[in-house]
């Protein structure tokens, strides 16, 4: 019944220009139909989104259950759209209430999904335990990024920005330390650019792109015969390109990194394969970087929807490799809802702020008008997130 | 030299031309297995010479010419940036601070130009004035040394490639400088809401020649490293033909009231990347430029002067032993 419903939905499709061919490929789940570009290639073309809200890991009340009824999204819509979240206010004066000033206007909140976790391996929904160079890895930046606010408000008041830290007033004797390993995160001390994280520097989005609180998630696929580009709408402008090899030459040499990695794509059945490696230092995607290793799946499941499955590999953080499913939904080509534009660095008038901002706390410290400026949180925000069900 | 060696030479010259004339035909066609040096002939037959009836351009493309230096034609120049030499006249300028130490490399190729018709660029009087303080500002005013989207035109001929990748109803192309897109619809889609770097494209065909209008620019972009420059009221059209399955023509008319008298064009080849291996690869200047924004606000500054904004960039080039011009010239 739902393949007759999408075969009906493609002849409409058929009219645009787009050629339908009914067939019983061995696609997943149970497609019935194929679309295919004019020269005969699987049609995977469009803007495409994901158009609900799925945590990444199953939130741990959850347990064994991978989705939900509709009772319960119905349920669990209600209680997200009543959270307050970043709107919500604390003490009068302090960092974390002006941090707050981000406030939930610029969070999308869109309706809940079928699925209680974006990733469907392993079954449990949760990324692997992390090797032990990786806990040891995570738990030295943690470490670090604590140490920058011990003598912080923050850590005063066990906020959830301090857990796992501290309070302590001294001056933190690791203030004046360049971490081991590039720098990627948000840490309280704007010293030099490289203190910022890459998110403030307008870095471009890491792969897999994922969806955000902040919007993005939207990726125009664009097809010649023998060749695909992506461009994708993510985070606050941090939008890129992206071009997949498609000739079954090898992967560039190992000396070469970039930011969007090395893809080398094929085409299995309807299936749209993508492999790539050679991914940069400089981004980081769950503790993984220069030996990330993607797997990815794009297969079209209907005239409105792309089945995107990815697979995440790194040996050295990861105990067992890791799958994401997203079920993108197709967006209006005549609305041209995505965004190549604003972009964040053009715009970027935060960060220098920040650092501006630094300099002028160490000289009014310097120069007894104001107070030590490790004292002072610029760096955690954690405001109204603790009742959000999806954490 | 007598007039028979000249034309003897002139027939090696023609002969030479016929044999490459064979060898790019012989490009296209390859098939893929290795040349009698022993290297891989590069193999585009994979792709097909049209896409529903229009021809082919997907691929990647470079243009190969001093358009981003300066659209205008223009003599060498010692520097990207020179000051007054000991003499007063602007051909005897020397190179100014900030580029000194590249040496030839940091001079600017003469070129002929790509304006069409008289060759200048139709300023109105006061636009005049301002693109001559953008020469004298270059260094703070050129987005492109932001590492900031370059717009359209000049994304076209910036020195890095790009990569077309042809479809029905959208042409989408990718640039390697910075996170630059653009894609071009042959369909109907609304505007965007705002202005924008790159424009908003919506292109035809008239035959086999793609012909694209692009318009919502914001005023920030340049049209080359030359201070040429335009408003907000740009309006671009642009038209793509193929003159042989490796080169594009590409023309671009430029419309700006506020800024020029007319309207002026642009015209260049765009040569297809021939290498085997090519690929589009990344050129992710944000970072590279961070020192130049921020710099400034480093609490222990890289730089040993900045006043202010103001970078003043000692030029201090020690030699180390054995690279002294002396010594070097002897080894």
């Amino acid at each position: 019944m739902r393949g007759f419903k999408w075969i009906a939905a493609g002849m409409i499709a058929t009219a645009g220009g787009v050629l339908l061919v009914g067939c019983g490929s061995r696609g997943p789940s149970d497609s019935v139909f194929q679309l295919k570009t004019p020269w005969g290639e699987p049609d995977v073309q469009g803007i495409w989104t994901l158009e609900t809200d799925t945590p990444l890991q199953r939130p741990a009340r959850f347990k064994d259950k991978a989705t939900l009824t509709d009772q319960e999204r119905a349920e669990l819509d209600k209680q997200r759209a009543a959270l307050l979240g970043r709107d919500k206010r604390v003490e009068r004066g302090t960092e974390l209430d002006v941090a707050g000033a981000y406030s939930a206007v610029f969070n999308t909140v869109k309706r809940t999904g079928p699925r209680t976790s974006l990733i469907v391996d392993p079954p449990n929904g949760r990324i692997p335990p992390p090797t032990p160079e990786a806990q040891a890895r995570a738990a030295a930046d943690r470490a670090f990024r604590l140490s920058l606010l011990q003598a912080t408000d923050t850590c005063k008041n066990h906020m959830a920005g301090c857990n796992g830290g501290k309070y302590d007033p001294s001056p933190s004797p690791r203030l004046n330390e360049i971490p081991d390993r590039y720098n990627t995160g948000r840490m309280n001390r704007h010293d030099r650019p490289e203190d910022g994280s890459v998110g403030d520097r307008c870095f471009v989005g890491a792969l897999p792109d994922m969806p955000t609180p902040f919007g993005g998630n939207f990726q125009r696929i664009v097809q010649t015969p023998g060749g695909v580009a992506i461009f994708y709408d993510t985070g606050q402008g941090q939008g890129f390109r992206r071009n997949i090899v498609m000739n079954g030459s090898p992967h560039l040499p190992s000396s070469i990194r970039q930011f969007s990695g090395d893809s080398r794509g094929h085409w299995e059945g309807t299936t749209l394969v993508v492999d790539v490696t050679n991914f940069t230092l400089m981004l980081d995607s769950f503790g993984s970087r220069e030996n990330k290793h993607l797997v990815e799946r794009y297969t079209r499941t209907g005239p409105a929807s792309l089945e995107y499955k990815v697979t995440v590999e790194d040996p050295t953080v990861f105990t067992r490799p890791w799958t994401v499913q997203m079920d993108f939904g197709k967006q209006s080509d005549a609305l041209n809802r995505i965004y190549y534009e604003p972009r964040c660095h053009e715009g970027n008038y935060a960060f220098p702020s920040l650092m501006l901002a630094a300099r002028i706390a160490d000289r009014d410290y310097a120069t007894g008008r104001g107070p030590r400026p490790d004292t002072k949180d610029n760096a955690t925000d954690f405001v109204g997130t603790e009742e959000n069900p999806f954490n | 030299m007598n007039l028979r060696q000249v034309s003897s030479m002139a027939t090696v010259a023609v002969a030479a031309a016929v044999v490459t004339a064979v060898v790019t035909l012989s490009i296209t066609k390859a098939s893929g297995q290795p040349a009698a040096g022993g290297t891989t002939k590069p193999t585009l037959a994979a792709r097909p010479p049209r896409v529903e009836g229009k021809p082919n351009m997907s691929g990647i493309w470079q243009a190969l010419n001093e358009a981003n230096w300066d659209l205008e034609a223009h003599a060498a120049r010692p520097g990207a940036v020179t000051q007054p030499g000991v003499y007063p006249f602007e051909h005897a300028r020397v190179p100014a601070a900030p580029v000194v130490a590249l040496g030839a490399a940091g001079g600017v190729p003469a070129s002929l130009g790509v304006v069409q018709d008289d060759g200048t660029i139709p300023y109105k009087p006061e636009a005049l004035a301002t693109k001559k303080e953008n020469v004298e500002h270059w260094i703070d005013r050129d987005p492109e040394l932001k590492c900031y989207l370059p717009g359209i035109p000049r994304a076209m001929y910036l020195p890095y490639p790009f990569e077309i990748t042809q479809s029905t109803s959208k042409v989408h192309m990718s640039f390697a400088f910075t996170n630059t897109a653009r894609t071009i619809h042959l369909d109907k889609v609304e505007d965007p809401p705002a202005d924008t770097w790159m424009g908003h494209s919506v292109g035809r065909w008239e035959g086999d020649t793609l012909v694209v209008n692009v318009n919502s620019f914001n005023d920030k972009t340049w049209f080359d490293r030359a201070g040429n420059f335009h408003s907000d009221a740009l309006k671009v059209t642009e038209r793509f033909s193929l003159l042989t399955p490796d080169v594009i023509w590409y023309e671009a008319a430029i419309e700006d009231p506020n800024v020029f008298t007319r309207t002026w064009r642009i015209a260049m080849p765009l040569y297809r990347r021939m290498e085997p291996n090519s690929q589009l690869l990344e050129y992710q200047c944000i970072a590279f430029v961070e020192e130049f924004l921020y710099g400034n606000l480093r609490k222990t500054p890289l730089v040993t002067h900045w006043e202010g904004e103001t970078m003043s960039i000692d030029i201090k080039r020690k030699v180390p032993p054995g690279d002294a011009f002396y010594a070097w010239f002897r080894k």
